[in-house]
């Protein structure tokens, strides 16, 4: 293909937690910035260009981007600030190696970032509540009693979508809360490894998520990811600058898809043609773009660790299914097995993941990150303790009709 | 190069705060055609000439097919719980939805267990979301067949329909 291979040869991230009270917006974003271009070992003045986002509307400040430039060294370049909702991440990441890639730019940071404890609504999530009111608006015109709203957002707000989500997968293929309890139980765990995560819990086994409070069943309170803040950004260079660096992970596939809708409601109030929330094909038919580019037929055998987007415990188990990592249904046998802990044979956010923190527009970057410091060997506590040749990092949001998969490999196309 | 965080370690917290604000956003009318047939004790959906979905309520595009939606189709008021989710009973002071308090307006009684349900139902290819009403939470299974459960008296609105109650 007419493109040129692209490396990943820095990756920053800031510690998060539910209030980064210490630091400002710009602050808490050029912790990200800078980390990474030291990690890269790059000046501000080498970088090219500059793709940034976080969720829109979230954290208060709406266009935060007219304040952070000065902060990660932009004046004077290209700076592309991207939305697409909880897949920002994963799309400013691969807007950075769209860039790299068609030759524009030899090296460009990418930065996302979101600072909820900003906001005083809970969650800091005005930017969903604009989306889900120009519909509800609508409905009231048109006589919606009060209390159907209530209703569905009293049970849909903690988890929304997911829920629906979870239920259509436990229907389909046999999976139980329990295994729910499993992976958020997993997720503590690895996250206690990782010292920028957020929910930390060394030790946690499935017994003590399974005696937090149910919030909407399935979803108990422990399978619930928290609101983070805090910022990650990556360095992205062309090959023959990322062949000079001792560290890097190279990029070998990579895809996105958009798809209607995934949950209730069209544009006004209209109906979805999507039967089962769980389906997801959006993340199938990326995973086998991106596999097809980066040359993996056999993703349960070449992929040797995946960071997948899973603010639910579900989630991860929908999603390996759909990178391929399992067989269709099969999941949460393996998981059961032990294939998906740190150690296991096919490891799954050894992060800990968004389940453990979730800075929603750093989120999806961060995978495509924890995926690159795995492939280079610089994850430290949380390293998979086996050879990692092919990592494949994920990305999920929009209205759930976003999606991204990147897979990096210790090898150049 | 150092953080130049270091050199500012203390930041204040400026307390703000405003109205998010009024707008007039362009919708379209399809749900006139829908709280129509509520009025009549019908489900309208859209069908697609290009693969033949039925969506209800209708909308304007085909997801898949691009195309306009231009047939219209009532389907039945029977249907199957393809999904539903259990709430724990609801507790004064405990939830906020757009400020209030649903228990204390009234909405919701203290300690009410809802159950939000999707219905296929039969002849549409979409799923509506509406409540399930007057049945045990631990008799609702996913492929459970409803009935639509109408107001006593229909006035064209989408509370019309008040939501699905088994099919005994």
């Amino acid at each position: 293909m007419m493109f040129r291979n692209v490396a990943i040869i820095g990756c920053g991230q800031t510690k998060h937690s539910s209030k980064r009270r210490d630091v400002s917006l710009p602050e808490m974003i050029e912790e990200a910035a800078w980390r990474a271009m030291e990690d890269a070992q790059v000046t501000p003045e080498e970088i090219d260009a500059i793709v940034v986002g976080n969720m829109q509307g979230f954290g208060g400040v709406a266009q935060p981007d007219q304040w952070i430039g000065d902060w990660i060294g932009a004046p004077g370049k290209p700076v592309m600030r991207i939305a697409t909702g909880g897949t920002t991440g994963g799309s400013v990441g691969q807007g950075a190696i769209y860039a790299v890639a068609s030759g524009m730019y030899d090296k460009v940071l990418a930065v996302a970032w979101e600072k909820h404890s900003d906001s005083k609504e809970p969650g800091a999530t005005t930017g969903l509540l604009h989306v889900a009111l120009a519909n509800f608006f609508h409905a009231f015109n048109y006589g919606m009693n009060l209390k159907s709203l209530v209703a569905t957002t009293v049970v849909g707000a903690a988890a929304g979508v997911a829920v629906y989500q979870a239920m259509f997968y436990m229907h389909r293929s046999g999976c139980r809360i329990e295994h729910f309890d499993m992976v958020a139980a997993k997720s503590r765990r690895n996250a206690a490894k990782n010292k920028y995560a957020h929910l930390q819990w060394p030790g946690c086994t499935p017994e003590d998520i399974a005696k937090t409070e149910m919030v909407a069943y399935p979803f108990r309170f422990g399978h619930i990811c928290p609101a983070s803040d805090g910022a990650s950004a990556i360095v992205v260079a062309a090959e023959d600058i990322a062949k000079k660096k001792e560290d890097k992970a190279w990029v070998k596939g990579l895809a996105s898809y958009s798809d209607e809708e995934n949950q209730l409601m069209s544009e006004s109030y209209g109906g979805v043609g999507i039967l089962d929330a769980s389906e997801q094909m959006g993340c199938r038919v990326s995973a086998m773009k991106a596999y097809r580019m980066a040359g993996i037929t056999d993703p349960k055998r070449e992929i040797d660790v995946a960071e997948i987007y899973q603010p639910f415990p579900s989630q991860e188990l929908i999603f390996a299914e759909r990178l391929g990592l399992f067989d269709e249904g099969k999941a949460w046998v393996a998981l059961e097995e032990g294939e998906m802990e740190i150690d296991g044979r096919m490891p799954t956010d050894p992060s800990g993941g968004v389940l453990a923190t979730n800075a929603i527009g750093s989120s999806a970057l961060q995978r495509i990150l924890e995926a690159a410091l795995q492939v280079m060997g610089k994850a430290e506590e949380h390293q998979v303790p086996k050879e990692v040749r092919n990592a494949v990092a994920h990305g999920w949001g929009g209205v759930t009709n976003y999606t991204t998969v990147t897979v990096l490999g210790d090898s150049p196309r | 190069m150092p953080y130049l965080k270091e050199e500012r370690p203390e930041t204040l917290g400026v307390e703000g705060e405003w109205n998010i604000g009024a707008y007039t956003w362009k919708a379209n009318r399809l749900l006139e055609e829908f709280v129509e047939g509520l009025k009549q004790r019908k489900l309208v959906g859209s069908l697609c000439f290009g693969c033949g979905k039925v969506i209800v309520p209708p909308r304007n595009l085909c997801g898949r097919c691009h195309r306009k939606m231009e047939g219209r189709v009532v389907v039945s008021d029977v249907g199957t719980v393809t999904c539903f989710i259990i709430s724990p009973p609801i507790k004064r002071g405990k939830i906020k939805v757009l400020g209030m308090d649903p228990v204390e307006q009234g909405l919701i009684q203290e300690d009410e267990v809802i159950i939000p349900v999707f219905v296929k139902f039969d002849g549409a290819d979409s799923n509506l979301g509406t409540l399930l009403i007057g049945a045990d939470p631990k008799e609702v299974h996913i492929g459970m067949r409803v009935r639509a459960v109408w107001a006593k008296e229909t006035r064209g609105e989408l509370s019309d329909l008040e939501g699905v109650e088994p099919l005994r």
